[in-house]
């Protein structure tokens, strides 16, 4: 199956005949490339792809926003933060109403070029909106490492980090294979997967390009028709079964498992990463002694259902009917890797 | 409509045409009030094409050109694409205190070449100094006249199903090039801005047909930005060819790593065309022997169904919509 050209990955695809396979991706930059490339389109019938909860911006929960809205107004702090963050609606605001009221928003492409700002703004107190998976993770425990050896005063970090494992204890049900996350996979290795194997979970890992996405659905296509459980690391050049040892050391070292909310799916134990007491200094939530806050969204939107493959976007009665990429009443329809917002800006509606 | 100006009104996509729409449209609207690159005036026996065009680029110096360059580029090109021959340029500067006089010099310099090359004369200008942080080092207007060919009426409402469509070079080069300039990315490729002044491009093709339904200059909003301001303004839908579009490897690989549209990034030496279909590969034959259009191609065509969309035919083969422009550039985070 290596040596899987485009072309027959196409045949296997366009021919299979098998049974009812539900494929769930659960990776933000999978749901992006199935949209843009079309790839629904050419699948029979009888596959249905779910686009899972794998972008960090569509399961980040309203609570945090409100968290984060609260520091920027209430407490004065300049935020730092991935760009697709500022327009998720709270419960009462987003950053990009909190900024029009004067709150001070620094979008920024990196955990590091937050913490830039801050050495160079050392009048200002700066907070990391610290969101993502195993991927952006480690970016994040770098900074924080850094500001302590620095001695940074004016640096802390909010965190909503996830970890995948235990999501998919949640999502088990929904799907019969799910398409692993390349870039996730490449920090953490492939034990998981392995590990889910062995409780009957079948997926593969799978890379971005188009001819790595036919592919592995190609191998999700003849495996399931095999009729076992099954996994295959379809992304090689990439992922390696130890994954990066470097990021796993980083993160051990400076977070640690704890509970966390996901919009749509609820709360779920040792999901989440918050920082080790050692560096309690650099925990936003500590720091400013932020309340809990228990946002609640639009109750029309449906995201939480998208995010579990219950329903597709268009099923929502919001979608494209004042939720859209312009004016989001979800998350999902927020990020461009959130599944509504690319069913709605690739014309998922086009062919229907 | 919120309540101040974000930057996505200034992104060249929705949220400036509605801002067009409901501010300046609704204070200055008049019989020769236009949405095309330059208004046309009747002055006697005369028909000239007359625009404005204002450049904040940041850094002001870029590969491949800067700003003094580039203001240039930017008026004589929406006058060719009126289809009109360039003739005077006004030129105001809004100067940072404290700003290099060498710069200054040089930029001047890489204008005065530019106007040559392009066959314009600056005639009149003006000079302004802003207190330090008031500007971002500085702004240039440029202002253009120019004369209209006779025979010749490009325009983003003359886009007529059958027509094909054609784009003078590879895309996304400035866009991509300023990205990198700025820094932020950490991120080194081989890429110089496509800033190029695009009479002669204009004259050649015209010297094949005056009957082009429509020449556009694809800047900030990209090529598809315009597509899709074409297919509205001419009730068409748009098929494009994704494997057809010119896209240098650089460019491409930059956009895959940020996660970015090609289409959507800025252009500023790059035409999107639309002419008959039995006329097209006459155009491309002469643009590809032109400096700044060599790697000219067709990249889709003109449809009667799906009026105001642009659909795109993917590498696999399905059909998707090109995303409607909007919103500022985001790259994206994992």
């Amino acid at each position: 199956m290596e040596t899987t050209k485009l072309p027959s990955a196409m045949d296997i695809i366009k021919k299979y005949d098998g049974p009812a396979i539900r494929i769930m991706e659960v990776c933000g930059t999978h749901t992006h490339e199935i949209f843009r490339l079309g790839i629904r389109q050419i699948l029979p019938p009888q596959i249905e792809l779910i686009s899972g909860p794998g972008c960090p911006v569509c399961v980040t929960p309203v609570g945090y926003i409100d968290e984060a809205v609260y520091l920027a107004l209430q407490c004065g702090v300049t935020i730092c933060t991935f760009g697709d963050l500022v327009r998720v609606p709270g419960s009462a605001a987003s950053l990009a109403v909190a900024r029009s009221r004067g709150a001070r928003i620094q979008v920024v492409y990196s955990p590091m070029d937050a913490y830039d700002y801050a050495a160079t703004h050392r009048d200002e107190q700066v907070v990391f909106l610290s969101v993502g998976f195993e991927t952006t993770t480690p970016a994040s425990c770098l900074a924080v490492k850094k500001a302590v050896r620095q001695g940074l005063d004016n640096f802390s970090i909010l965190t909503a980090n996830k970890t995948m494992p235990q999501a998919y204890e949640v999502l088990k049900g929904s799907a019969d294979a799910f398409l692993y996350p390349g870039h996730v996979q490449a920090v953490m290795g492939t034990a998981i997967c392995e590990k889910l194997l062995k409780d009957g979970i079948s997926g593969v890992v799978a890379g971005f390009t188009a001819k790595e996405l036919m592919t592995a659905l190609a191998v999700i296509m003849v495996k399931f028709s095999q009729g076992k459980p099954f996994f295959k690391n379809c992304y090689p050049r990439v992922v390696t079964p130890q994954g990066s040892r470097t990021g796993q050391a980083v993160m051990e070292q400076v977070m640690r498992p704890c509970a966390s909310e996901w919009r749509g799916l609820g709360e779920i134990p040792a999901s989440g990463l918050a920082l080790r007491p050692a560096y309690n200094a650099y925990d936003a939530r500590l720091k400013y002694t932020v309340p809990e806050m228990h946002g609640h969204g639009n109750p029309a939107c449906r995201c939480g259902d998208v995010l579990q493959g219950k329903c597709r976007p268009s099923d929502c009665p919001v979608f494209a009917k004042g939720c859209s990429p312009e004016h989001p009443v979800g998350a999902c329809m927020v990020s461009h890797e959130g599944a509504c917002s690319a069913y709605y800006l690739y014309g998922g509606m086009l062919h229907e | 409509m919120n309540d101040v100006v974000t930057l996505a009104h200034g992104a060249g996509g929705k949220q400036t045409a509605e801002l067009i729409d409901t501010v300046f449209k609704t204070h200055f609207s008049n019989p020769e009030f236009t949405a095309d690159d330059a208004a046309v005036l009747h002055v006697g026996n005369t028909k000239l094409a007359f625009t404005t065009d204002g450049f904040i680029v940041s850094p002001p110096e870029f590969p491949g050109g800067n700003i003094g360059k580039l203001s240039i580029c930017g008026t004589v090109n929406d006058l060719a694409c009126m289809g009109a021959k360039p003739l005077y340029l006004s030129c105001a500067f809004v100067i940072e205190e404290g700003f290099s006089l060498a710069k200054l010099d040089a930029y001047a310099a890489a204008m005065k070449e530019t106007a040559a090359e392009a066959g314009v004369r600056i005639v009149a200008g003006d000079t302004k100094v802003a207190g330090k942080g008031q500007v971002d080092h500085l702004f240039i207007t440029t202002t253009g006249i120019g004369q209209l060919v006779e025979g010749v009426h490009p325009s983003g409402a003359q886009a007529k199903p059958g027509d094909a469509v054609i784009v003078t070079g590879d895309i996304g080069r400035h866009g991509c090039t300023i990205l990198l300039a700025r820094n932020q990315f950490g991120i080194d490729a081989d890429v110089t801005s496509d800033c190029a002044p695009l009479w002669h491009t204009v004259q050649s093709m015209l010297s094949v047909t005056p009957d082009i339904h429509v020449i556009r200059d694809a800047t900030r909003g990209g090529v598809g930005t315009v597509l899709y301001e074409i297919a509205g303004q001419s009730r068409v839908g748009i098929h494009l060819d994704s494997q057809a579009i010119p896209v240098h490897p650089s460019v491409q690989g930059v956009c895959g790593m940020l996660g970015l549209e090609p289409l959507y990034l800025a252009c500023e030496g790059r035409l999107v065309v639309f002419a008959p279909q039995e006329k097209a590969p006459a155009l491309v034959d002469v643009l590809r022997q032109g400096e700044y259009s060599r790697q000219a191609a067709i990249i889709g065509t003109v449809t009667a169904d799906e009026p105001g969309r642009v659909v795109v035919r993917t590498e696999i083969g399905a059909e998707t919509l090109l995303p409607p422009p909007g919103g500022e550039l985001l790259p994206r985070i994992c």
